[in-house]
């Protein structure tokens, strides 16, 4: 943001080579330097092939290292649980009874025999992404309020202050008897996982909008919706993506805690019946399924905020060169 | 000076912890109890309360330099008992039959983590004690009532096996009849409060606990199933091997605890309120004379049956791994106990003689000679008397509250099934045609009653009924 002003000095002077007319600084109308990216001639079709080529060989260049790295760090884990296991090592921590990766295997190709574990599933990717549909808006549209309104901001957040700590699995007596539907008690809980975190980050983004961007937009005239939508919002929407993430992540947290209502399906049914039968090998397989659906959501979020934010991936890209 | 102290400290410290080394080892003993589940009490809670096991403990001979440190763990249910004898927490367990089972085959699924059924802690021979409720407004009142309907049960338990063999019994399959779901006791039992679901079938107490505590009706005992039911202790093998005494211990403290309830039920059941929070009326059901269950530490054939029954059907679920029964139980060290306390093993192994209620009824007047036809009056205040019919004993309800005496509970036995019931939960069969000689006749289920009031010529009653037709006397 700060290199706009700058730019916009430099850019001026060749345009407007000094003369003895109407003095420099009045000079830049808005629209002349909004108009200035523009100016590149646009591609020419015949050169749309080798750019896609570069773009691609570039994509590699800068997500390989990444997609190489997250794999070593998962297979890593494989390895070491493996050999754990394998070898029952036994130095304080103990692994003499916990499945073998291929006990979990096994399991797999088990439950997925008939298609009860993929309605499991999706039955918990549903009350998961309700959940957190349901504490986006909600946690969005409270940050900005409380984080821009000294009014709502006092009364408002002491009280959610002192709901946050409390677990997703004490939710549960008071979830099923607050809801008629025992569906939207599980998605409630998955709700008070994932609205916090989304609450907290938009608050704080809010109050770190730039003050001077603000005030350049009420000198410009903008009426405090417009501001919202066009100041705050974006200049937030860094950090509530963090909160997005975050909540997501603990929304797949509470699912074990929520699905116990449901007394069927959902994987984090799956795995508290698991534990009722001493199964350990699904047990684990549930713990895993829950890991990885979980790192599935929390990459369409950065996905998402990728898109969303232009801006913002110059800067992640510098930051991956380093 | 400040070297001084420092030093003076440190040496002390060394010596405490020296002594402590050489002088004693401690043994830890994880012992695994399910407080809220009344029918293991004798196992657990009150074990530990009256210090019982300590009395047992041996102190001679390779335990000369052992100090002994109990580590009680309590659950509401099984298999966290199990999960915790599997990371060699706890030692000592106790559970329901359904999870004995669990436990038993996943012991001997992963070598080293054997356990063994050594007692027996309470049973009802006839499956009494698992059972099914609706919500008292609920049109249920028998279980072909629940058919396409949601019923939950804790998975995995006793009350799971319960379902599975009533419906296999009669010809119904679990997937079609109605919806089984699995919910916790803490789970289900919000849910039907709510009337979230139409039945919640669980274990001891919560059967006749939810109805006790006013917002549920009992429609079917597992007494129906007439498949015993029981809980059980189990020990970690390698360490009942090492330490044989101290299981023998275990059991002589049991043997102790039963004997204590048996001495003092209302005591008991008072002290099982104060450490549990189950209403002690309900425990006074359980655990009270021709209560519900019977305190037996032996190990019976027939009990047996009920693990190898309830291993086919969750075979069949391929739910569980083998198990081995003969490997896994282990009469050896009850036996021992038995003996040394001077008590004949095989004999108590032959009956399933409960205690059951006796005396002179002070209201008829007339000695109490068929428990089974008995009942008894808790008065607040004043404790329980028998009575030695039906009638007799809601007449005495009716002459305490004239007297504005508050009758905490009152208990009778249900006809057909035998089993103790809440007088107040009860449903009748009434025959009042001689009002000085009404014919009263308790039951659970509303069916039952009905029936027999067509035999007997006579009319289906409530409790309020009841108590007006005892009113002639």
């Amino acid at each position: 943001m700060s290199t706009a002003p700058r730019r916009l000095f430099e850019e001026v002077s060749p345009a407007h080579p000094p003369d003895p007319g109407p003095p420099a600084i009045a000079l830049v109308r808005l629209e002349d330097t909004l108009r200035q990216p523009a100016a590149p001639t646009p591609p020419a079709a015949a050169t749309v092939r080798p750019r896609f080529a570069e773009r691609a060989a570039d994509a590699l260049r800068e997500h390989g290292p990444c997609v190489f790295m997250g794999a070593c760090s998962l297979f890593g884990v494989l390895l070491f649980w493996h050999l754990a296991t394998t070898y029952r090592w036994d130095f304080y921590i103990r692994f003499n009874n916990i499945p073998t990766p291929l006990d979990v295997l096994d399991k797999v190709m088990q439950v997925n025999a008939n298609g009860k574990f993929i309605t499991n599933v999706g039955m918990s990717l549903r009350r998961i992404f309700l959940g957190f549909a349901v504490a986006t808006v909600a946690g969005v549209a409270m940050g900005l309020a409380i984080g821009r309104y000294r009014i709502t901001r006092g009364l408002l957040f002491p009280a959610l202050e002192a709901m946050r700590p409390i677990p997703a699995i004490a939710w549960v007596p008071i979830s099923i008897m607050l809801w008629p539907d025992n569906e939207v008690s599980i998605v409630f809980i998955t709700f008070i996982g994932a609205f916090f975190p989304i609450l907290l980050n938009t608050v704080s983004g809010v109050q770190a909008v730039d003050g001077v961007l603000l005030r350049a937009g009420q000198c410009l005239g903008a009426k405090e919706s417009q501001l919202m939508w066009h100041v705050v919002l974006p200049g937030a929407a860094p950090q509530i993506f963090t909160g997005l993430a975050v909540g997501m992540g603990v929304a797949w947290v509470s699912l074990i805690a929520a699905e116990m209502i449901s007394g069927q399906f959902g994987i984090g049914y799956f795995t508290w019946e698991a534990y009722s039968l001493i199964s350990y090998p699904e047990i684990v397989l549930g713990m895993i399924t829950i890991g990885l659906l979980g790192l599935a959501c929390s990459g369409l979020i950065r996905f998402a905020g990728r898109a969303l934010m232009p801006w913002l991936s110059f800067a992640a890209r510098s930051g991956a060169a380093r | 000076m400040k070297h001084i102290v420092l030093q003076a400290c440190a040496a002390l410290c060394l010596a405490a912890t020296a002594t402590a080394f050489a002088a004693k080892q401690e043994l830890v003993i994880g012992i695994g109890t399910q407080n809220t589940t009344t029918n293991t009490v004798t196992g657990g809670v009150v074990l530990k309360e009256l210090h019982l096991i300590e009395k047992y403990l041996p102190h001679t001979g390779k335990y000369k330099d052992i100090t002994f440190k109990l580590d009680w763990q309590n659950f509401t249910s099984g298999p966290p008992i199990t999960n915790g004898m599997m990371a060699k927490k706890l030692h000592i367990g106790m559970m329901g039959d359904y999870p004995l089972l669990v436990n038993g085959a996943t012991g001997q699924a992963q070598q080293g983590n054997e356990t063994q059924l050594v007692a027996v802690i309470a049973y009802n021979a006839f499956g009494s004690g698992n059972g099914i409720v609706v919500h008292k407004d609920s049109p249920y009142y028998q279980l072909s009532d629940l058919k396409g309907k949601t019923v939950s049960v804790p998975f995995g338990s006793a009350a799971h096996g319960m379902v599975l063999q009533a419906l296999q019994a009669r010809g119904l399959s679990p997937d079609t009849f109605f919806n089984l779901v699995s919910q916790s006791p803490e789970v289900g039992t919000t849910n039907l409060q709510e009337k979230k679901i139409d039945a919640h079938a669980d274990f001891v107490p919560f059967a006749d606990l939810l109805p006790y505590r006013g917002f549920a009706r009992k429609i079917f005992d597992g007494v129906e199933t007439k498949v015993p039911t029981f809980h059980g202790v189990v020990v970690r093998k390698d360490f009942a091997t090492e330490y044989p005494e101290v299981v023998v211990a275990y059991i002589k403290a049991l043997i102790e605890a039963d004997a204590w309830v048996r001495a003092n039920p209302v005591q008991a059941a008072t002290k099982v309120e104060e450490w549990t929070k189950i209403e002690k009326e309900v425990a006074y059901l359980y655990l009270g004379p021709g209560g519900i269950h019977t305190l037996d530490p032996s190990i019976k054939p027939r009990w047996l049956d009920t693990i190898k029954t309830g291993h086919e059907v969750l075979s069949k679920m391929n739910r569980v791994k083998g198990l081995d029964i003969n490997a896994w139980v282990n009469e050896t060290y009850v036996r021992q106990a038995f003996k040394e306390l001077k008590l004949d093993y095989d004999a108590q192994k032959q009956t399933l003689a409960n205690y059951d209620v006796s005396g002179t009824d002070p209201l008829c007047r007339m000695p109490i000679a068929r428990p089974k036809e008995a009942g008894e009056v808790w008065i607040e205040g004043a404790g329980i008397t028998a009575y030695a019919s039906p009638a007799c004993t809601l007449a005495a309800v009716n002459k305490a509250q004239a007297e504005n005496k508050k009758v905490r509970v009152a208990y009778l036995v249900d006809r057909a099934l035998g089993i103790k019931l809440f007088a107040d939960k009860a449903f009748y069969a009434l025959d009042t045609r001689d009002p000085k000689k009404p014919q009263i006749v308790p039951f659970l289920l509303k069916k039952d009653a009905e029936a027999h009031a067509a035999t007997i010529g006579g009319r289906l009653a409530t409790y309020t009924d009841a108590l007006a037709a005892a009113a002639g006397l």
